[in-house]
């Protein structure tokens, strides 16, 4: 029985894994995006998507969930995801990916702006562009600075995927669910925990292993 | 001919004029000191002949390029790489940068300039000057590493890797702790014997009065006595530089 069970389990989550690790494949660059948007000079750009990132993240991701997966059938009555599971996993990944982003972005703008002027002047006095002030100055110390955030928001991505299943997205917590109907057994679903703890104590690991990496400058 | 010719610079803040039309010159190989007390407008002059601030009004000529216009501004999107290589800056803070060994601090720069020297060539130069800088062994140290004088020793040596035509240093020593503020003077003074063409904002009157060949005295925005260490130390005609020295040789 434990055998099958931690088969299916894992089956479910690679569905966890996949919806994860596509969420950062797309979040992390969109963030950095609308962090320069949302420091941008210009008010007209500026305002909306500080105002963007208010809403995504002063509203629950499930209700964001519920709002990008229904929202298109009720209010334009189109039918935009389709029927089938790969509809529905677009749709999560659609509302994981501007969640993420948003807040993505928030650590990226702190990050960005804790970079002494200093930096920048020094910087321009030597005559390098603005490029390559970006690359070779600012990055590196950015990144250094926001290892510690990233790493708080990835591993609440990882127990946040189970939020998927709000519209039916199949993920490991559904699979271990699923054993109490079938099997009347309810071990199953608290096993998924280990699951969570083994990858979020392996993601640990590796975000503490970069923060050594960078920890030559201060 | 003058290396540096600087005419009528002003500069305002929020309406408020914090230059009010600076003129000087500067002859080549020589130092040239800018007294004044604070709020004078001295960091906004270096800072405006860094291109960190661009002037209101003036002319800057540099070797008989004129380099600022006040009439002919540049407009934002203007390359002023070109000409702000002209002029070296030492800041106060020192702004090395932090992941970056002190010799990586000092080549980064020429290395991507990209003027055809070769990467030997550059890393050689860059040795150099580190050791003129007494700091042959720390090389290879991040700044966090190294005391505050030898990050500021650094700052020098990196500013001038690119060869500047005038370097200009921000109250270098004022955010050192008074004991290292020697080691740094000591380099500046062998730059000062070699000729080194520079512009010393400072608050270390003695020293200004050893490494001088010129004297500015700031306040309020206008240079108030201009002359030899002689002169405007040892002799000031105006009221407010008497009142300024008193102040400092307390
Ligand atoms: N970016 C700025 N925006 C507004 N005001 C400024 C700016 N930079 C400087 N000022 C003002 O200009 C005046 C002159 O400043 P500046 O830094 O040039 O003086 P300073 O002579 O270098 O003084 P200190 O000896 O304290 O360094 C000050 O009143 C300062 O508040
Ligand atoms: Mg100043």
């Amino acid at each position: 029985m434990f055998s099958t069970v931690t088969l299916s389990l894992l089956e479910g989550f690679f569905g966890t894994l996949k919806l994860f690790s596509l969420t950062l494949l797309f979040s992390l660059p969109l963030g950095l995006l609308i962090s320069f948007g949302s420091m941008n000079k210009n008010v007209v750009v500026r305002l909306p998507i500080r105002f963007i990132i208010w809403v995504v993240r002063g509203t629950p991701l499930m209700l964001q969930l519920l709002i990008i997966f229904y929202g298109p059938g009720i209010f334009f009555g189109v039918n935009l995801w389709g029927s089938g599971d790969a509809g529905r996993f677009t749709a999560a990944l659609v509302a994981f990916v501007f969640n993420y982003a948003c807040y993505f972005s928030e650590i990226f703008r702190g990050g960005i702006q804790s970079i002494p002027k200093g930096q920048y002047e020094a910087a321009a006095v030597l005559g390098l562009t603005k490029r390559q002030t970006f690359f070779r100055i600012v990055l590196l110390q950015v990144v250094k600075r926001i290892v510690p955030p990233i790493s708080n928001e990835v591993i609440t991505l990882v127990k946040d995927t189970s939020l998927a299943r709000v519209i039916a997205f199949y993920e490991i917590i559904w699979e271990g669910e699923r054993f109490i109907k079938s099997a009347g057994i309810i071990w199953p679903l608290f096993y998924t925990g280990a699951f969570y703890l083994v990858f979020s104590g392996l993601l640990t690991l590796l975000f503490g292993y970069i923060e050594k990496r960078l920890d030559y400058f201060k | 001919m003058a290396i540096l010719e600087v005419k009528n610079i002003k500069k305002s803040f929020d309406k408020e004029e914090i230059l009010k039309g600076i003129s000087f010159n500067l002859e080549k190989g020589q130092t040239l000191s800018i007294l004044g007390s604070s709020g004078s407008g001295k960091t906004t002059l270096l800072r405006c002949l860094n291109f960190l601030e661009t002037p209101d009004d003036g002319t800057i000529t540099v070797n008989g390029e004129l380099l600022f216009d006040g009439a002919n501004k540049p407009s934002k999107n203007d390359d002023l790489r070109e000409k702000r290589l002209h002029f070296g800056m030492v800041f106060q803070q020192f702004n090395l940068f932090p992941q970056y060994t002190a010799l990586e601090n000092v080549i980064l720069a020429p290395k991507l300039e990209n003027n055809g020297r070769s990467m030997e060539e550059i890393v050689e130069e860059g040795k150099t000057l580190l050791n003129k800088m007494g700091l042959s062994d720390r090389m290879d140290n991040y700044p966090h590493q190294l005391s505050g004088g030898q990050q500021q020793r650094v700052a020098i040596a990196r500013a001038l890797a690119l060869k500047p035509d005038i370097l200009c240093f921000d109250e270098p020593t004022s955010a050192l702790d008074p004991e290292l503020t020697g080691e740094v003077l000591k380099v500046i003074k062998e730059l000062a014997d070699n000729h080194t063409t520079m512009i010393i904002v400072t608050h270390e009157i003695g020293f200004a009065r050893e490494v001088s060949d010129e004297i500015v005295f700031m306040d309020g925005g206008v240079i108030a006595e201009q002359g030899t260490p002689a002169q405007v130390i040892d002799n000031p005609s105006n009221d407010r530089t008497r009142k300024f020295l008193a102040n400092y040789l307390k």
